[in-house]
Parts: C-alpha cells; sequence; structure tokens
C-alpha cells in the first residue's frame, strides 16, 4: 500500500467514529478498529522490500518554495515504529472500547485518538524535517485533546496544563533547529541531510541546532529537566496513558534522535547532553518510581526512567548502544504498555490505584496477576524475559562509556538505576498480588472480561518469545539498527543471547537485582527517610519558575508602560540618539565645504539672549504666563535673526505672527490656572534633564555638520531668483513664491486656515451650549482683575492709531509684490490693529461696530483666491496661472497690477478673517467667565459722569 | 498624460470621493441614524475596490512622474488593506451601535484612513509617503478617542496623537534630510545616491530617522509604548482596525521605503530593522506573559508580530519581503478572527476583556472555544496551521540572508510567547470554574469571522491559498 493511505486513513478514518457515535460503543470502536487495521496491513504489504533494505519512498510537492514537500519515506527504522504505533493501538482501541464507561463519549475519545495516531504515523514516515514538524506537533495538539477528555479531574487539568506547555514549547524550539539542518544542507528532507553528517557537524551552528533539536526531543519523550510533566499529565484515561505515555508518543523524542543519530551523534557535544540527560533520568525515575503509592505515578516515573535508559544508550555515540537503545524500545512497548494495561484493569476492578489499599490480588484476579507479574519481572531485568536482554546490552554498553573522564561514572550509575528498577518492579508485585486479601477494597476486585486481559496478555506472550528467543528479534532489530546508523557505522556483529558468559554486566545486572530486593526488604525505613527528606519537587519547581517569569514580566513591563507620557518621550528620544550615533559611526561625511561665519558681538548677543530665553522658559514653566513671555522673546530674536540674516519678508512675517499668536495664547491661557502644579519628582526631573540635553546636543552636533556643508544640489532659490520677475511679475521672490510659484499651496493654506478658524468657532459654540458653560459661569479666576479694564489712554491711543494701522497695512499689500510685503503680512497687520480695539475697547465695544461677519471675510478670501486662479482658464491657461501688465492712470505714474495680487488679497482676507474668528471664538469664552461685558468703551469716561450727559450715548 | 495618472490612482479618487459623499450626505440628512447603513456600504466600496484592484491591475504604472507607483507590490497590500478594513468594519457594526458609538463619522473616518493607507503603499516619493501617512494618521487619531465619555479613551487618543505627532516630525526631519543629500524626493533618485558602504552621513541620519518614524506606525520596540494603551483604551472594534490594515500599510510603506529608495544600502539598514525584530519579539513575547487584559495582551502580541514581519524585511532580499508579506496577510487573518471573538465576549451587555472569564468556556461553547484554540495555536506558529508557515517563511528568510542569530533568537521568542497563547487555551479547557460566565454572543457576523478564520487557519496548508505566487511576484517587483 502507498505510504500515503497508511498516514491518510487514520486521519479520513478519523472522521468515522463521530459519525457512528450512535450507532452503538460496539460500532464506534469496531470502525476505529478496523481503519487501524487497514492502515496495520497496508504497512505490512511494505514488509517485503524493507526487509530487502530498500527504502519505500512517495513523495508530493507541497510548498516547495518552502522546501515542505509531503516525502515519505520507510525503511526499517521507520517500520519499527510504525509497527508499534499501529500494532499496540490496534491492542488499545480494543482494549479502550471495553475501558471506557457508558457515559463517556466514545466517538469523541476514538477521533481524537485516531488523529493521534495519524500524526504518530507521520512522524516516523516523515523524509521531510518540516512535514516531520508538522506531524509532531499534532501529536502536541491530539494529546492535549486526548488528556482534557477526562478534563473533569482537577490534577489532569494540571496535567494538561504542563504537558502542553512543555511539549509545545519544546516542538516551538525545534523549528529553529530544523531550520538550521534544513538551510546547511540545502535540502529539507531527511534522505539529503542524512547524507550531509560531516559538513552539518563542521558548520558553526551545529551545536545551536543540536540544542534545540534536542530540546524538542527532550522534553516530547521527558528526559531530564523536562521530565516532570509526564507523570502529571498520567490523569488521563488509562488507555491514553498506556498508548501516548508509554509506548508512542513520548517515544518520538527518542524516534527523532535516533532518526538524526547519523547526523547529530559522534560529537562531544552531543555524547555530554544526551548521556548525561538520559543518565539522570534513568536514575532519578528510577528512585522515584520506587516510593509512588499510585500505580499509575510509579509506571509513568518507570517510563521517564526507561526513556533516560534508551536516550542514554542513543548518547553514546557507538553502533551498539544504537542497537541496545532499538532493541529496549522493543522491549520497554511491550512490558510497559502490558503493565499499563494491567493497571488500568486494576483500576477498572478495584476502583483505586493506590498500592497502600492493594494487595492479595493474586488470588483474587488471577490472569492479571500472571499477565502483570511477568510484565514486571521482565521490566526488572530477570532472565528469560525481554527486559533482562536488553538491559544486559545497556549494561554492557555503560561499561565501556567514559563520562566526564570518568570510566566508573556511568557504570554506577546504570547498575543504581537498575537497581532502583528492579526495587520497584518487585515493590509492584509484591505490594499489589501478594500479601493478604483485604476486606477493604473500594470495590470487590476480580478478573474482567477477555476484552479487557487479552490485549495485555498478547503483549506478555511477546516478552516471554522473545525473553526465551531472542533470536527472532534479531534479524529485525539489525535491520532497524542499521537504517538508524545509514552510512556512519557498521552495525555489530554481536548475536543476542540469554548467555554471554561470566561477563562485567551480569555481574551488575545480579547486583541490581539483590540489591532490588533488599530494597524492597527494607521499603519501609526508607519510605520514612524518603519522605523526611526535603526533595526538589519537579512540578513546584516549574509552577515556581512560570510564577517568577510571570511576576519578573509584570515587575519590568508594568511600570515600563504605566502610561507616563514623559517615560515613552524619553525611551523613544533615547533611541533616536542612539540609531543618530550609529549612522553618526557608520556613515562617510565629506570635508566641510563652507568657511565658518565670524561671530560678531551682535550675533553672540542675540544668540545668548535666545539662549537665555529658552532656558529661562525651561526653569520657569510652571508659570504659565511667563513663559508665555519668554516664548515670546524667543520669537522675537529669531525675527531679529531674520533680520540679521536680510530675509524682511520672513522677519515680518515672524514678527507680525509671533505678534497674533501670542496675543490667542493669551487669552487661551486665562482659562487655565496660572501656575501648573509640581507632579514629577526630582528624580525623574534629573533623568529628563539629562535626557534633554542628550538629545539637544545631538540635535545640535546634527545641524552643525548639516550646515558646514553645500547642500548637493543646486538650492531651488536660484530658480526663483531667475523667474521671479520673468514669470510671476514680481521682483519680491517670497511673494512671488507665495502667491504664484507656490500658488497652489498658498490656497491650500488659506483654506485650511480658515478651516480652522472655523473648528475653534464650532468648538467654542459646543462649548458654551454644554455643561462647560456652568463651568464657565462659576469660574473663579486666580488672579486679581485690574480695577480698569479699558484703560483710557489705550482706548484712545488705539482709535487714533487704527487709521495709520489701515494704511500700513494697505501699503505693505501694495508693495507685497516687489517690496518686502504682501498679503499675508498685511493680514496680520491689519488684524493686530482690529485685534487691539478689542482689547482695548472691550467686546461689546467692538463687535457693535463689525459690519462684516468674519465668516464671511474668510470665504470671501478663499472666493477671490480661487476666482483668480479660475480666471487662468479663460485664457486656455491651467489653474493660477498669473500674468501682469504695466497700466498708466493719468494723475500717476505707470504701475504694475498682476492677477497675483488679486490672489494675494484673497489670502489677506482669509487672513484676517481667520485670526480675528479665532479671537472672537476665545473671547466669547472670556466674556461668559467674565461677568457681564461693560456696556462701555471706557470704564471712567469724564463725558459719562458728567450728569447732563446720557450714558447710553456712549455705547451707540 | 494627467488622464492617465488619474487613472491610476482612480481607485483613490473613488474613495475619497465616497468618503467626502458620504460625509456630506449624512450631515445634510438623518447624521448618526445613517451609520450602520454608512459602515455596510463603505465595507462594500472597499470590497468592490479590493475586486477591482486585484483583478484588474496588472503590470507597474508609475503615475506623476514616478511619485505614485501602481504595482503588484502595492496592489498586493492594497488588497489586503482593503479587505481587512471592510471586515474589520462589518464586525464592529453591532458592537458599536451597541455601545452608541456608531456615529456616521465612524466609517467615513475609516475610509479617509484607507484611502491614506492605499496612498502610503504605493508612495514613489518622500511627500507621498508623508501625505499618505498623515492622512491616515490624523483619520487614526480621532478614531482612536472615538468614544468621547471615557477619560481612558481619551487619554488613548490623546497618547497616540502626541506620539504620532513626534514620529511624524521625526519621520519628516529624516525625509528633508535625505532631500538635503540626496537632491530628491523621488525613490527612484534617492536609490542613486545611497549606495552600499560609503553612504554619507546625511543621508544616514534620514535613514535611520524615517525608520524612527515608521518604526512608531508599525509599533516596533522601543517605539510601541503607546501600543498597549492605546489597544486597552479604545473601543474595541477600533483596536481590531488598529491591529489590521494600518499595520499592513505601515509594514509595506516600510518595506517601500528600504527597497525603493535605500535598496542599493542594504547594509545599512538591515542591522538595525533586525535589532528592532529582535528587541519586538522578545519584549512582545515577555510582556504579555504577565498580563490579563485580552486586548493589552494582543497589543503585546502585536508587537511581537510586527518583530516577526520585520525579520522578513531585515533580511533585504526578495524572500524576505514575500515572507513579510505572506505573514502580514496571515497575521491580519489570524488577528480579525480572534478580535471577532474578543468582540463576542460579553456579560450583561458589558464588554468583557479579563482573561480569568475565559475560564471553561469550551464546556459552554466548544465550536467557538476550539476556532478559538485553532487560531492562538496559530499566533503561537505550532504547525501545522497557517501561522507556522508565516513564522518559518520569515525565519528562513532572515536565515538565508545571513541573519541566522536573528532566525534562532526569533525561534526562542517563539517559545516564549507560546507561553501566553497556550495559557489562554488552558483556561478555556481546563480553568478552574469562573465566578462569571460569558454570555452566548449570538452575533452571527462575529461567529462567521471568527469561525472562517479559524478554517483559513486549518485549511490553508493545503498551499496558503496561493498567496505565496502573489507575494513573490509583489516581492519581485519591489527588490531589484
Amino acid at each position: 500500500m502507498s505510504l500515503f493511505y497508511i498516514v491518510a486513513l487514520p486521519f479520513f478514518g478519523a472522521l468515522l467514529p463521530g459519525l457512528m457515535n450512535s450507532a452503538g460503543r460496539a460500532a464506534t470502536a469496531g470502525v476505529t478498529f478496523t481503519v487501524t487495521l487497514a492502515a496495520f496491513v497496508g504497512l505490512l504489504t511494505n514488509l517485503p522490500s524493507v526487509l530487502a533494505g530498500e527504502v519505500v519512498m512517495a513523495r508530493v510537492d507541497w510548498m516547495p518554495l518552502l522546501g515542505l514537500n509531503f516525502s515519505l519515506m520507510l525503511d526499517g527504522l521507520g517500520f519499527f515504529f510504525a509497527l508499534l504505533i499501529l500494532g499496540i493501538g490496534l491492542l488499545i482501541i480494543a482494549y479502550g472500547r471495553n475501558y471506557l464507561s457508558r457515559d463517556d463519549n466514545m466517538g469523541q475519545f476514538f477521533t481524537y485518538l485516531l488523529l493521534f495516531q495519524g500524526a504518530m504515523v507521520g512522524i516516523v514516515l516523515s523524509d521531510n524535517i518540516l512535514l516531520l514538524l508538522v506531524f509532531w506537533e499534532l501529536t502536541s495538539l491530539s494529546s492535549f485533546l486526548l488528556i482534557g477528555y477526562w478534563k473533569h479531574l482537577p490534577e489532569g487539568r494540571q496535567g494538561a496544563r504542563m504537558a502542553l506547555t512543555v511539549t509545545g514549547m519544546g516542538g516551538l524550539a525545534m523549528i529553529g533547529g530544523m531550520l538550521i539542518l534544513g538551510q546547511i544542507a540545502g535540502s529539507y528532507d531527511l534522505s539529503v541531510i542524512l547524507q550531509n553528517r560531516e559538513l552539518i557537524q563542521a558548520d558553526p551552528l551545529y551545536v545551536a541546532a543540536l540544542i534545540l533539536i534536542l530540546l524538542g526531543c527532550f522534553t516530547k519523550s521527558a528526559q531530564f529537566p523536562f521530565h516532570f510533566w509526564l507523570p502529571h499529565a498520567m490523569a488521563a484515561p488509562t488507555p491514553v496513558s498506556a498508548y501516548l505515555h508509554s509506548a508512542t508518543m513520548v517515544k518520538a523524542g527518542i524516534f527523532l534522535m535516533a532518526r538524526m543519530w547519523p547526523v547529530l551523534s559522534g560529537t562531544p557535544e552531543w555524547f555530554v547532553i544526551v548521556t548525561t540527560a538520559g543518565l539522570i533520568t534513568m536514575v532519578l525515575g528510577a528512585v522515584i518510581a520506587l516510593f509512588k503509592h499510585d500505580l499509575k505515578a510509579l509506571l509513568a516515573f518507570s517510563t521517564v526512567s526507561h526513556l533516560g535508559l534508551i536516550t542514554m544508550l542513543l548518547g553514546t555515540g557507538t553502533a551498539f548502544g544504537a542497537m541496545a537503545a532499538m532493541f529496549h524500545i522493543l522491549n520497554h512497548a511491550t512490558f510497559k504498555a502490558a503493565l499499563f494495561m494491567s493497571a488500568g484493569i486494576i483500576d477498572h476492578e478495584a476502583h483505586t490505584r493506590d498500592i497502600r489499599r492493594l494487595g492479595g490480588l493474586r488470588k483474587l484476579m488471577p490472569i492479571t496477576f500472571i499477565i502483570a507479574s511477568l510484565a514486571a519481572l521482565s521490566m526488572a531485568g530477570i532472565p528469560l524475559l525481554n527486559g533482562f536482554l536488553s538491559k544486559e546490552m545497556m549494561l554492557e554498553e555503560a561499561n565501556h562509556t567514559v563520562l566526564f573522564n570518568s570510566p566508573w561514572l556511568v557504570p554506577v550509575l546504570a547498575t543504581v538505576g537498575s537497581l532502583f528498577s528492579a526495587a520497584y518492579c518487585f515493590r509492584l508485585i509484591g505490594h499489589v498480588f501478594f500479601g493478604p486479601v483485604r476486606d477493604d477494597y473500594p470495590a470487590k476486585p476480580h478478573d474482567p472480561a477477555a476484552g479487557l486481559w487479552l490485549p495485555p496478555a498478547i503483549l506478555v506472550v511477546l516478552v516471554v518469545v522473545i525473553g526465551v528467543a531472542p533470536f527472532l528479534a534479531e534479524p529485525f532489530i539489525k535491520l532497524v539498527t542499521a537504517s538508524v546508523l545509514g552510512d556512519a557505522a557498521e552495525v555489530p556483529k554481536s548475536y543476542f543471547k540469554i548467555w554471554h558468559g561470566l561477563v562485567p554486566a551480569l555481574y551488575m545486572s545480579i547486583v541490581a537485582v539483590v540489591g532490588g530486593l533488599i530494597m524492597l526488604l527494607i521499603f519501609k525505613p526508607s519510605l520514612r527517610i524518603w519522605d523526611a527528606m526535603p526533595r526538589p519537587e519537579a512540578k513546584v519547581i516549574f509552577e515556581a519558575i512560570v510564577e517568577s517569569v510571570a511576576k519578573l514580566a509584570r515587575a519590568i513591563i508594568l511600570p515600563l508602560h504605566n502610561g507616563a507620557f514623559s517615560r515613552y518621550a524619553a525611551i523613544a528620544a533615547i533611541t533616536m540618539v542612539a540609531v543618530g550615533y550609529h549612522a553618526w559611526s557608520t556613515g562617510t561625511i565629506a570635508a566641510p565645504t563652507r568657511e565658518m561665519q565670524p561671530a560678531t558681538p551682535v550675533a553672540v548677543g542675540g544668540w545668548l539672549m535666545l539662549v537665555a530665553a529658552t532656558a529661562g522658559m525651561v526653569m520657569m514653566h510652571r508659570n504659565r504666563l511667563l513663559s508665555l513671555i519668554l516664548i515670546g522673546i524667543v520669537g522675537l530674536m529669531v525675527s531679529i535673526g531674520f533680520v540679521f540674516f536680510s530675509a524682511p519678508d520672513l522677519a515680518m512675517t515672524q514678527f507680525t505672527v509671533e505678534v497674533v499668536t501670542i496675543i490667542l495664547l493669551l487669552l487661551a491661557l486665562n482659562f487655565l490656572p496660572n501656575r501648573t502644579p509640581v507632579e514629577s519628582t526630582v528624580l525623574r526631573r534629573v533623568r529628563d534633564t539629562s535626557v534633554a540635553i542628550f538629545g539637544g546636543l545631538a540635535t545640535f552636533a546634527l545641524s552643525y555638520h548639516y550646515m558646514l556643508r553645500d547642500a548637493v544640489t543646486a538650492p531651488i532659490s536660484e530658480f526663483h531668483l531667475a523667474n521671479s520677475y520673468k514669470g510671476g511679475g514680481g521682483t519680491n521672490v517670497v511673494n512671488v513664491i507665495l502667491v504664484d510659484f507656490r500658488g497652489f499651496d498658498t490656497y491650500g493654506e488659506i483654506i485650511v486656515l480658515g478651516i480652522a478658524a472655523l473648528l475653534i468657532y464650532a468648538l467654542t459654540e459646543t462649548l458654551l451650549g454644554g455643561p462647560v458653560r456652568a463651568h464657565l459661569l462659576n469660574r473663579k479666576p486666580d488672579q486679581k482683575r485690574a480695577g480698569n479694564k479699558h484703560p483710557m489712554m489705550m482706548v484712545v491711543l488705539t482709535r487714533v492709531i487704527m487709521p495709520v494701522v489701515l494704511l500700513v497695512g494697505f501699503y505693505i499689500f501694495l508693495r507685497g509684490h516687489n517690496e518686502p510685503g504682501g498679503g499675508f503680512i498685511a493680514g496680520l497687520i491689519v488684524s493686530i490693529g482690529v485685534v487691539m480695539q478689542y482689547m482695548a475697547s472691550g467686546f461689546g465695544w467692538a463687535s457693535a461696530r463689525l459690519r462684516y461677519p468674519y465668516h464671511g471675510v474668510i470665504g470671501a478670501g478663499v472666493l477671490i483666491a480661487g476666482l483668480t486662479g479660475i480666471g487662468s482658464w479663460f485664457v486656455g491657461k491651467p489653474f493660477l496661472t498669473s500674468d501682469f501688465t504695466y497700466v498708466r492712470i493719468p494723475p500717476f505714474e505707470e504701475f504694475e497690477l498682476a492677477t497675483a495680487a488679486l490672489f494675494d488679497l484673497g489670502v489677506f482676507l482669509a487672513v484676517v478673517g481667520a485670526v480675528m474668528l479665532s479671537l472672537e471664538s476665545f473671547s466669547r469664552l472670556a466674556r461668559q467667565s467674565g461677568g457681564p461685558d461693560s456696556e462701555h468703551a471706557l470704564d471712567i469716561d469724564p463725558s459719562r459722569d458728567d450728569p447732563k450727559e446720557p450714558a447710553e450715548k456712549e455705547a451707540v | 498624460m494627467i488622464q492617465a495618472d488619474l487613472n491610476i490612482i482612480m481607485p483613490e479618487i473613488i474613495l475619497s470621493l465616497f468618503a467626502i459623499g458620504a460625509l456630506l450626505g449624512a450631515v445634510y440628512t438623518s447624521k448618526d441614524k445613517m451609520g450602520p447603513m454608512l459602515v455596510w456600504a463603505t465595507a462594500g466600496v472597499f470590497l468592490a475596490l479590493a475586486l477591482w484592484i486585484g483583478v484588474n491591475g496588472q503590470g507597474t504604472n508609475p503615475a506623476f512622474g514616478g511619485m505614485f507607483v501602481d504595482d503588484a507590490f502595492s496592489r498586493f497590500a492594497k488588497v489586503a488593506i482593503l479587505l481587512s478594513s471592510a471586515a474589520v468594519l462589518v464586525m464592529s457594526q453591532e458592537y458599536m451601535q451597541r455601545k452608541g458609538l456608531l456615529r456616521f463619522e465612524y466609517p467615513v473616518l475609516v475610509a479617509l484612513s484607507v484611502v491614506g493607507m492605499m496612498v502610503m503603499v504605493s508612495a514613489g516619493d518622500l511627500m507621498t509617503l508623508y501625505m499618505g501617512l498623515e492622512l491616515q494618521s490624523l483619520a487614526l487619531y480621532v478614531v482612536a478617542s472615538l468614544r468621547r465619555d471615557s477619560a481612558r479613551s481619551t487619554e488613548a487618543g490623546l497618547k497616540y496623537f502626541v506620539l504620532g505627532a513626534l514620529s511624524s516630525g521625526l519621520l519628516l526631519y529624516g525625509a528633508s534630510l535625505t532631500y538635503g543629500f540626496a537632491g530628491t524626493t523621488l525613490f527612484s533618485g534617492i536609490i542613486q545616491t545611497a549606495t552600499e558602504g560609503h553612504t554619507s552621513i546625511g543621508l544616514l541620519f534620514g535613514l535611520v530617522f524615517i525608520i524612527a518614524g515608521l518604526a512608531f506606525k508599525v509599533s516596533a520596540v522601543p517605539f510601541h509604548m503607546w501600543t498597549p494603551d492605546v489597544y486597552e483604551g479604545s473601543p474595541t472594534p477600533v483596536t481590531a482596525f488598529f491591529a489590521t490594515a494600518p499595520k499592513i500599510a505601515a509594514m509595506a510603506l516600510f518595506a517601500r521605503v528600504l527597497h525603493d529608495a535605500f535598496g542599493s544600502a542594504v547594509s545599512d539598514w538591515s542591522q538595525i530593522i533586525a535589532l528592532l525584530s529582535v528587541v519586538s519579539m522578545f519584549l512582545g513575547a515577555f510582556a504579555a506573559i504577565g498580563q490579563t487584559n485580552i486586548k493589552r495582551l494582543m497589543a503585546f502580541s502585536s508587537i511581537a508580530h510586527m518583530g516577526y514581519a520585520l525579520m522578513g524585511l531585515a533580511a533585504g532580499t526578495v524572500l524576505g519581503v514575500q515572507a513579510m508579506l505572506v505573514y502580514m496577510a496571515i497575521y491580519v487573518t489570524m488577528n480579525i478572527g480572534t478580535f471577532a471573538f474578543i468582540l463576542s465576549m460579553q456579560k450583561d451587555g458589558q464588554a468583557v476583556t479579563d482573561i480569568g472569564s475565559l475560564n471553561q468556556y469550551a464546556k459552554r461553547e466548544p465550536g467557538k472555544a476550539l476556532a478559538m484554540l485553532i487560531l492562538l495555536f496559530s499566533m503561537a506558529g505550532v504547525p501545522p496551521m497557517v501561522g507556522f508557515f508565516g513564522k518559518f517563511y520569515v525565519l528562513r528568510a532572515a536565515y538565508d540572508a545571513g541573519l541566522a542569530w536573528l532566525a534562532i533568537a526569533g525561534v526562542i521568542a517563539s517559545v516564549i510567547g507560546a507561553y501566553y497563547y497556550l495559557r489562554i487555551v488552558f483556561y478555556m479547557y481546563f480553568g478552574e470554574v469562573p465566578d462569571e460566565t460569558l454570555d452566548k454572543s449570538h452575533s452571527p457576523v462575529l461567529w462567521g469571522f471568527l469561525m472562517a478564520s479559524a478554517a483559513i487557519m486549518v485549511l490553508g496548508l493545503v498551499n496558503l491559498f496561493g498567496i505565496e505566487g502573489a507575494a513573490a511576484a509583489a516581492a519581485a517587483t519591489l527588490v531589484n
């Protein structure tokens, strides 16, 4: 049968149990059994080719770009494991059908089981390591579902969590290892990778790959220090424990180590890591197993211990070790599955798995007794049973293994492990089956129906047959070993036999068995010592680690992300300085092309004032009014800077903008307390100061170096100068830029300006209509109000000066096209003039004299500018093309008329409207809070004090 | 000439006109009553445009002298942006309506930000880039603080705005430095001045500032600080939106700038991106461990995911860009499903975001729990879920480009990150008996999105729905 079918059968078959669920338990189990049997038979059809030493391949490209192909390979090793998975699977299904109670959802159970089975078969038949990864994690997922099947048990929940976390994370780590292997070998196909031993072992990333892959293997196969999850996962139903946690899933890690043996093994790193982990696991598992009272926990730790044994054998890196490992896998699968099923039978019949509550079952459950005892004795390493054979081989191998330069370390520890192993096997037999029959079993135990005991019985028959006639298993194991070794080593010649003569391994074996018996005799006192002994519980350690990591994460992350804006900004600023430094240190820089300007006293003075104002603002920023004034100084200094560098246009613009914004800000600040409270600690201020200084210095350095060099391309100013008059009809380049070169931009900008003003207006309206109004009405200003709101001098002065201001504005507007000036500046100047009226004479007075609403002014401005632009369409030119001409109206000299001036008028109006609308909006708010506005422009008006003159007259 | 240019940006024009029309139409008619209708209409327009762009577009078409480029890369990103935005809009309708947040401006703002994103991914010039970015950001600032009566939401929005403005400033500074030293803002011009090995410092400064600005937009560490706050503070549908389309747009823009403008100086930026990538992955994974609020957790999760996507970029190769695109497509699909689930988490009409409320969820709603399990496994990168393929792609791209250390770091980060995804699975399947249980959600829309997303995560393993090929073509047009 094609390998595809063998892998696909369980997956597609997984649909059936769910569908058959309503057809009854027998049908559900039957269909599951049939599917597995079909796959099993399919596997057997490939036996001849495998025996002939061929490698059966099947391949479909899946995601070739990724290197992921659906390619399967069946060699001795794969066949061996597939046989175990499907064969034991058949027995487990038969067993599970009888084990599960009527309340359990059998369809669901068998669906998960088949999914798991398919994934396992997939792992062992994969020829592509990515495909293997896929199946690998599928086993984690399906085992999670299977363990979760028993979710009503609290310890089951914990177990499931740990199993999922540990194996899931291990699997993810393995992705990295597979990536490295695949990239080194240039292919993700195992058949290619296995050919590249030298290449891979010579690669600098070999160790990284090894560690990552071993992380996956060790977590899956419960090797130290990840051994703790397996016993806790045993809360799952017994068929699951027997199948997943003993026969198959936990062997996946071992399988992978065997699979990768030709490329990964043989290096000191492999030897030290794998052998040590295996050895520790073996001894640790055996010791803990002895003192477990739960039958399944005992078996679980014994499984851990035996997995350690196999791992250690693989770790030695010798051909003989690999062969012993393969043989032990077979033996362990048979006796351990039989033992698990027996434990399940006892649990099922006696309703307890606690060894302390059992005993004397020999007479009540004779069949179970025979099965369990034979299996346990095999595990203990008693001759004529298969466990003895592989254990002998292990001890033999241990004898030759020199770890950490010590020839006795491995043999002694292996013997200790075997000793404890024998001890718990004897304890299992002695404490469960021997002793007096008790009368306080939770249920009356008796042998179950054949459906339950037959599956383990079949396995025990195998145990005995291999034990008595090892030569039967020999060719098969050697075939498997050959495919493990690949081209890396020769299969050892030694024969499988019971009697090897008086070799050291035999003595070690005898020591182990006799020692095991002695341990059983002194079990009670040693249990007391064990219980009294403080011992680190791996589960507790795991949870402590997880908890402390979570705590650490919280401790670091929470304060870091506490929402404090200054912290966020500080981190961003520091990073920016750091990456800036990176850029500085990696880039090339040309020599400075510009001379330094001489530092004239005026420039230095201005610079110092600028610095002083800025520094003062930082120092006194808590006083809002003061800092506003200081900002104003900074702005003025900048304007002067423009003058200094002969840019009168910019200076004028900056200057007027400065005035307008300061007035608007003053109005806005009026609603805030004058001082901001101190919220930051000294420490934080020190931190912020240093960050700010760093950032400032970095910016300084950047600008300094930038200014020392000419731009790489000629600046656009040349073009502007050349075309200003020719194309735009003006000699003031700045203004021509505004109204012509970048007319589009300006047009957009005045629209934005208008929108902004309207927005301020709309917000004010909303605020005044909402709950804020009450706040404003009740607001108590924190500063005393001046007694004289509208000082007479000021009123008189502003009124007198108003026509002058308007005239200046008009003048600036007109000259703008050729001399410094223009619509924007003119707009601001006129605005300032009008603002002065508001400030001096009061809102009521000023707005009463307002003839056009500011909305309209803005609209008119935008409209005029737009129409000017559209006008050029009529002469077949694109939007906003400007034109100019000279006209002469007799009394005057010849003067220029440019369409740009019309456009500038639009700008002018929009600016005036926008500024005034914002101001008006702010003062509406102020009036709400400041009580009823005076009707009079002057608070103290001599003419009003005259009783003959009615006061109302003034207000008109 | 202009006609051809306009034809190329026709989808953007249509969407802009639609947004303006919808805004005016709603203002002058029934206002918020139009909300639900507009949500569906906007989603419909997105869908239609995605279809149009996906089916019709071919070749590389520069417009406006190369300032705007319509090529396979931008089309890939646009289709992803439009589809994910449509999905999030449709998902959000019920939630927003229930909370009284479904103002008519919401779909309009989303549409406008999508226009911005579409411009971003098509940018062929620093100015187009900035314009698109700002249009997108400005709309998002408003959307973030949509829930004006909640101090949290407002604070989140304000913080996002201030930090966003800061980053925009940085980006602009970088852009002007780049212009100053390259003499042009066109990507095609910059690439000729930025040459391998001896890039001038000014250009490098421009580059790092642009990178910093964009890193903020993709919320890469250490510019990620706003992410958890904004994710937590914003209404959940808005969070869902933040986690999807803008991320694709920013990431695509990132790729565009780096390859189109600085493609000849890969070594200059590869290390920086790799660094951003590695710290994002680790911080995202590590920080999420301690979180109990699922929205904050998703914030850190998205930070980690951006780290992986950046890993693809750091490779600086065709495969890297392809991997990044595949990763982003998968990431967005997963996030839509997950947020569909989060949106359905509620108790007595109140949204619940505590992970503890998911205890034993599987018992009550096995179907949804299974879908979530698949999504979470996929996000953790567990094979055979599609998330694994995305992750493997970027790992491979990084490894191929000689960044083996980055790939290994990515694997380790994914191992750490798996913990918190698995923790949610654990709560759902084996948690303690919860004090309060979530209500059963009856929204077919959310259910549909959750199930569809989970189904994609499983079925996608057949051939990733052919996205590989599209991504490969897209990457090929970008990197040359």
